[in-house]
Parts: C-alpha cells; sequence; structure tokens
C-alpha cells in the first residue's frame, strides 16, 4: 500500500498501462520533456522515450483526429487536452468521427482512445482555465464519458479506459489533484469498473447524486448535516457520465424518497436534468419531495474575479442549505 | 540599425506609395518608439511584482523581451482600427492608449474593470478603443479580427484590423482558416505573429517544420515578411507598409517579428525547459537597450531623460495601483449579469415571479 495524490495516481495507472501494453502511447501540449502543465505525464517520457510521449503542435484538432487514425490502426492511444476549455478545436474528431466510427462503420471499425481532459473550477483560473463542460460530451451517444472523485478511481478508472475498445473521456478535476489522498494496493491489475456508479456514504434519508469535485464536497456537507440533525444522506457518485448507471441512483431514492443532484456543470439540459427526468420516469411513486438540483448557473463560463467565482460554484455550505430544506419539505 | 527585412512575395504594394514606408522616420518618432517600449516594460515588471506580492490572483503572462514587437505594430494605429491581443499582448491596449487604472482595475479583477471582474488578468480588452477582448483559445483572435476586417471593408472605411499571435498559434486550424479568408477577400488586415521560440515547453521545432513562419502566407497569396523582432525600428518600418497597404485596399499581410519572452510562459512557469545560455544570448538583444544605443548615435538619448520618463511613469503607474487598491471587487450575484441583453438575476433567483421585461 502507499498513500498517492489523485495526479500521481494518474501517472502510475499511465506508466503501468504502458509497460503492459506497447500499444498504448500518450500525444498532447507539453506532455513529454515538461511531463505536462500540471506534471499527469512526469517521467514518462524517460522512460518511454519521445516516440510513445509526443510533444504534439499546438493543435487540439489534430492530437485528436490523429488518436483517432492510430486508434483505427491498432494502437491505444491516450490524448491529453491540457485544460477542457481548449477542446473545442478537436470537437469534430470527438463528435462527428470518434462517436460515429463504430456506428457508421456498422461495427466493423472501432475507435479504442482515451482522452485525458482537466476540467474545473475553484482554483481562480478564470474563465478558460475552469470549464466543467462535461454534458457537451455526456449528451453524444458512442463516447464513453467518465469523472472519477476518487484516487482509487483516477487509478482503476484510467485503466479500465485505456483497456476499453471505445473511444473514452476521462475528465480529470483539476481541484483534486493534490488536495486528496489515498492508499492504493500495489500491483498493476487494480482495474475499476467502469460503467458502475458508486455509494461513497450510505444512508436513508435523502439521496445526493453528484460526480468529481463535488463528491468532495458533498461528503463534506453530508457529514456536516450528520453531525448536526443526525440525518442519513446518501452519497452516490455517478463516475460514469455516459452511459448512466440508473439502477444505483434509483436504487437509492426507492430507499430515501429524496433526491439532491448537484454538478459543477450549467443547470439547462445538464446531467442533473437527464437523471431528474430519469427519477421522475421510473420512480415517480418513491418520491416524498421535488427532485432538487444545485448546478452553475446558466451564465457562460466562470467568472475570473473572486467573489463572482464563489457565487458561481457549488459549495459546501450552498449543499447543506439545499440538502437541509429538502430533508425538512 | 539592419533591419532584416525579407523581400514580400509580392512586392510592389509593400513598397509604393505608403506615407512613410521605408523612408525617414522623424525624431520624435524615434523617441516615442523608446518612451512607449520602456513604458511597456515598466508596467509590465510592475505587474509581476504586484502578482508575487498576491496583489492580484490568476496569471500573468508577460511579453518582456518582445516590446519592440508590439510597439512597432500598434504605436500609430488609429483609435477606430481594431486590435486582435493574445494572451501576451496585454500591453497592445496601453500603446493604444488604454488608461492605466482601467488597465490595473482590470488585473485587480475590480468591479469597475472594463469586463467587471471577468477575465483573467492578462486577458485586457478595451471596447473604447477597439481592443477586443481576449479569449485563451489560442488562435481564435485571428478569426475575429478578420470578421472585423471584413466588415470594414464592407463599409468601404479605410480602418484596418491587427491580429497578435504567437509561434504556437500558427499550428492550429484556426490561424491558417483566418490567413486563408483574409486573403481571399483582400481583407485589411495585419496578422502578427511574434515568433519567440517556445510555446510553452514547446519549441518552435516541434510547432513547424519551416524556419520562417513568414513563408507560410505565401500559401494565401500574400506577402509575408520577417523582421528582427527586436528592432523597434524595423519592425515600424515593415509595420507601416503593411498597414498603409491595408488601408488602400490591397490586402493583407503577414509579418513575422522574432523575437524571444524572457521569463516563462506565465509567473508561475520556471522555464526549466530553456537552456540559460540562449536566455542570455536573447536579453543581450534587448530591443530597449538596442534602442538606447540607436537613440545616443543620433544624439537623442540621455540618461536623464531615461530617467525622467521612468520617473513620470511610475508616478503615473502609483496612482492607478492606488485607484486599483481602492476599488471594490464585484458582488457576487454580479456573475449572472451579461448573459444576455436583458436581465436573468430575477429569473434565475426567483423563477416563479420571473416576468419578461419587454
Ligand atoms: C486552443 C488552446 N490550446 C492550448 C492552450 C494553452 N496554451 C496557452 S498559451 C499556449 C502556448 C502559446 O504559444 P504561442 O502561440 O507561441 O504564444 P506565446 O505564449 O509564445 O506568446 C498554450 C499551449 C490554449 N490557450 N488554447
Amino acid at each position: 500500500m502507499a498513500l498517492v495524490t489523485y495526479i500521481s495516481a494518474i501517472t502510475e495507472a499511465l506508466q503501468e498501462e504502458m509497460r503492459r501494453d506497447e500499444r498504448v502511447f500518450i500525444i498532447g501540449e507539453d506532455v513529454g520533456v515538461e511531463g505536462g502543465v500540471f506534471k499527469a505525464t512526469k517521467g514518462l517520457y524517460e522512460e518511454f522515450g519521445a516516440d510513445r510521449v509526443i510533444d504534439s503542435p499546438l493543435a487540439e484538432g489534430v492530437i485528436v483526429s490523429a488518436s483517432i487514425g492510430a486508434a483505427l490502426a491498432g494502437l491505444k492511444p491516450v490524448p491529453e487536452i491540457q485544460f477542457s476549455d481548449f477542446i473545442t478545436p478537436a470537437m469534430d474528431a470527438l463528435t462527428q468521427q470518434a462517436a460515429k466510427l463504430r456506428y457508421r462503420s456498422g461495427g466493423t471499425q472501432t475507435c479504442p482512445l482515451t482522452l485525458r481532459v482537466c476540467y474545473g473550477g475553484g482554483v481562480g483560473g478564470g474563465l478558460y482555465h475552469s470549464q466543467t463542460n462535461t454534458t457537451w460530451f455526456a449528451h453524444e451517444p458512442g463516447l464513453i464519458v467518465v469523472a472519477p472523485g476518487t484516487v482509487a478511481d483516477a487509478k482503476g478508472m484510467l485503466k479500465a479506459a485505456i483497456r476499453q475498445d471505445d473511444p473514452v473521456i476521462y475528465f480529470e478535476h483539476k481541484k483534486l489533484y493534490r488536495s486528496i489522498k489515498e492508499d492504493l494496493p500495489d500491483g498493476d491489475d487494480f482495474v475499476t469498473d467502469l460503467f458502475k456508479a458508486a455509494i461513497r456514504r450510505p444512508g436513508k434519508d435523502l439521496t445526493l447524486v453528484t460526480y468529481g469535485w463535488t463528491l468532495q464536497l458533498s461528503l463534506q456537507a453530508a457529514e456536516k448535516i450528520h453531525a448536526e440533525t443526525g440525518a442519513e444522506i446518501e452519497v452516490v457518485d455517478l463516475r460514469i457520465l455516459n452511459p448512466l448507471d440508473k439502477d444505483t441512483f434509483l436504487e437509492s431514492l426507492a430507499k430515501t424518497g429524496k433526491m439532491l443532484i448537484v454538478h459543477e456543470d450549467h443547470r439547462t439540459l445538464g446531467i442533473g436534468a437527464e437523471i431528474s427526468a430519469i427519477a421522475a420516469e421510473q420512480a415517480f411513486d418513491c418520491l416524498d419531495a421535488p427532485i432538487v438540483r444545485l448546478t452553475a448557473p446558466d451564465v457562460p463560463a466562470i467568472p475570473f474575479s473572486a467573489p463572482l467565482e464563489k457565487f458561481y460554484l457549488p459549495s459546501v455550505d450552498k449543499i447543506v442549505e439545499a440538502a437541509t430544506k429538502l430533508l425538512n419539505y | 540599425m539592419a533591419t532584416k527585412v525579407k523581400e514580400p512575395v509580392e512586392t510592389p504594394a509593400a513598397t509604393n506609395g505608403s506615407a512613410n514606408g521605408s523612408s525617414l522616420i522623424s525624431n520624435d518618432k524615434l523617441r516615442q518608439l523608446y518612451a512607449t517600449m520602456l513604458k511597456c516594460r515598466t508596467l509590465e515588471e510592475r505587474a509581476r511584482v504586484l502578482f508575487k506580492q498576491s496583489k492580484f490572483t490568476g496569471n500573468y503572462y508577460a511579453a518582456v523581451g518582445q516590446e519592440a514587437a508590439a510597439v512597432g505594430m500598434a504605436i500609430d494605429l488609429r483609435v477606430e482600427d481594431t486590435i486582435g491581443p493574445s494572451h501576451r499582448d496585454f500591453i497592445t491596449g496601453f500603446i493604444k492608449g488604454a488608461p492605466l487604472d482601467k488597465m490595473l482595475c482590470h488585473l485587480y479583477a475590480r468591479g469597475n474593470s472594463p469586463d467587471k471582474g471577468r477575465s483573467s488578468p492578462a486577458h485586457f480588452g478595451y471596447q473604447p478603443l477597439n481592443v477586443i477582448t481576449p479569449a485563451s483559445t489560442i488562435a481564435a483572435q485571428l478569426n475575429i479580427a478578420t470578421g472585423v476586417a471584413l466588415a470594414n471593408k464592407m463599409k468601404k472605411n479605410d480602418n484596418i484590423a491587427v491580429a497578435f499571435s504567437g509561434d504556437g498559434s500558427t499550428s492550429l486550424g484556426f490561424w491558417h482558416e483566418a490567413l486563408n479568408f483574409a486573403g481571399v477577400h483582400d481583407l485589411p488586415i495585419v496578422f502578427v505573429c511574434q515568433n519567440n521560440l517556445w510555446a510553452e515547453s514547446v519549441n518552435l521545432q516541434f510547432q513547424t517544420k519551416v524556419p520562417d513562419i513568414s513563408v507560410k502566407a505565401q500559401a494565401y497569396g500574400f506577402p509575408g515578411i520577417t523582421v528582427d523582432g527586436n528592432d523597434v525600428v524595423a519592425v515600424y518600418r515593415v509595420a507601416q507598409e503593411a498597414i498603409a497597404r491595408a488601408r488602400r485596399g490591397q490586402g493583407p499581410t503577414l509579418i513575422e517579428c522574432k523575437t524571444y519572452r524572457w521569463y516563462g510562459h506565465s509567473e508561475i512557469d520556471p522555464a526549466k525547459y530553456r537552456d540559460p545560455e540562449e536566455v542570455e544570448r536573447w536579453k543581450a538583444k534587448d530591443p530597449i537597450a538596442n534602442m538606447e544605443k540607436y537613440l545616443t548615435g543620433k544624439k537623442l538619448f540621455t540618461p536623464e531623460w531615461k530617467q525622467e520618463i521612468v520617473d513620470g511613469f511610475n508616478k503615473e503607474l502609483d496612482a492607478a495601483i492606488e485607484i486599483a487598491d481602492k476599488s471594490a471587487l464585484p458582488e457576487g450575484i454580479e456573475a449572472l449579469d451579461h448573459v444576455f441583453s436583458f436581465d436573468i438575476r430575477d429569473r434565475v433567483l426567483n423563477p416563479k415571479t420571473y416576468t419578461p421585461s419587454y
């Protein structure tokens, strides 16, 4: 067992998969000598060389498109987008090419690539270094979209993603990188089931559904409410945003009767809207209260100035307030 | 002063009939070029200190070492001309005449900054002077500025657009789309590539196979010129030609300024990927020191005059910093403003009571 951060869990996963399978390679801006702007690929260039850890030109479109081509030709690319804000030049590659390749070829061609994307606010990064744009991709059938919220998942889900035979977008929240640590078992067969949501805290009074950094905030909020009122909040970590694991949150809702969905992405047509619709359609009888969403507001992007950022983002206090209201409904 | 100017691919337009062209530059203009570079440097060095003192947060992308490119390009632009800056072009707003207090309030993300605290520190835009507020998306500003140039052409005025970018930007599709479109329509725009050899940690050799980025203009059918980007007189000369060409309706020019950033990509980058000798070599080509030598030769420079500029400018800076210090931060709820032409605060906060205002 070793105590590691979320970001070292990512590095370990990459290293182990590259050792295990020589088809795996990394491509992206600054991923080589520099080890990535957040140092997620640190040491890999030294170990695997410039052919397997490729510093690309500043061009997300070709980073992803070329990865698709390489995947088609039998390799296992793990491209990196350094900030999710800069994924837009690769939008065609992701939504029109990667997502549709298997479908349009009648299942004869596959696109096994794992795109690592760093996202999320709360670090004072401003408009273009903070966005949580997970919904853009979760809306696209054909893309597997995952967002690990724990250190163990950071490693286990990345390994599972690389072994997957589909395009996976792996969203890593930059706030998680160095703020959480976990003991991880040694050995390289630490692989997580990609397709299952997880119950991070059991409870009977309220189901709180979330993912990524807001998972950590939700766990703190649940703890706080428990300490103050004794109420038990069940925290469901979605982990995978597409395809959704409905069973886990529906089973939880059947137990608690109330549901709060917390996410950092915009509200309108976000994951919360989908979960809420599923619950309304399939678990109406279980509901003891309206389904509530706590999300970022529908403004174009997270503003820079500190008070604006604070207003914009979900926080422990906001979760406590929303959950308390719902518990008292 | 040697100007390493390559002949434009298409020469006549670039050499004929421009008012300033390669003809004599007045002594006043030479002194103005120098003084503006010195102020830019003073401003940026102060911004760096303020950042290190945590007087503002976020990040800052200094163009220290690259002043000649920005100043030579932007000094004679009219208010009506549009600038499309990148993340490293904070000083272009200043060169165009933006008030220092507005710039400092922007760095400090105050409620009364032009963008009301929305954009990151180095991303300064200023609508009254037609400086577009930058987005981080690399090269995006080139296409926007191209659109402004299109509108200017349609409106039949002689205003132009100047779009700045770095060497890394030239790898993006956006960059090529902008140049191609501007070429097809002979748009009144000047594309300025500040080739400082590095895009974050990635060297030019991993960005493009060609040593001179200016050759790329050939593919789009207009002149591309490489100039010593640390020689403000050389930059000014080619800028005058390109600007005049654009104003005459003869289309775009790509100007590649070969230059260097002295510091890391941003204030949080120690730039360990660079050879310290390379940095020293380029520091020896300091555009400001170069210009001092040149002006001294022409008896246009004294150390006292320099001191006067620095002292006077520092006073202006102190006053601007004081205004920024005293200015209020925006209120959190203002995060909901300026999404549409109408207010959404009420809709977001009181969904049931919301009624449209029209
Ligand atoms: C589309 C996009 N991808 C990546 C980034 C991250 N990024 C910001 S600046 C930069 C390097 C820019 O290099 P260059 O264009 O040469 O300009 P310089 O910083 O040298 O002035 C990168 C990769 C971004 N802002 N936008």
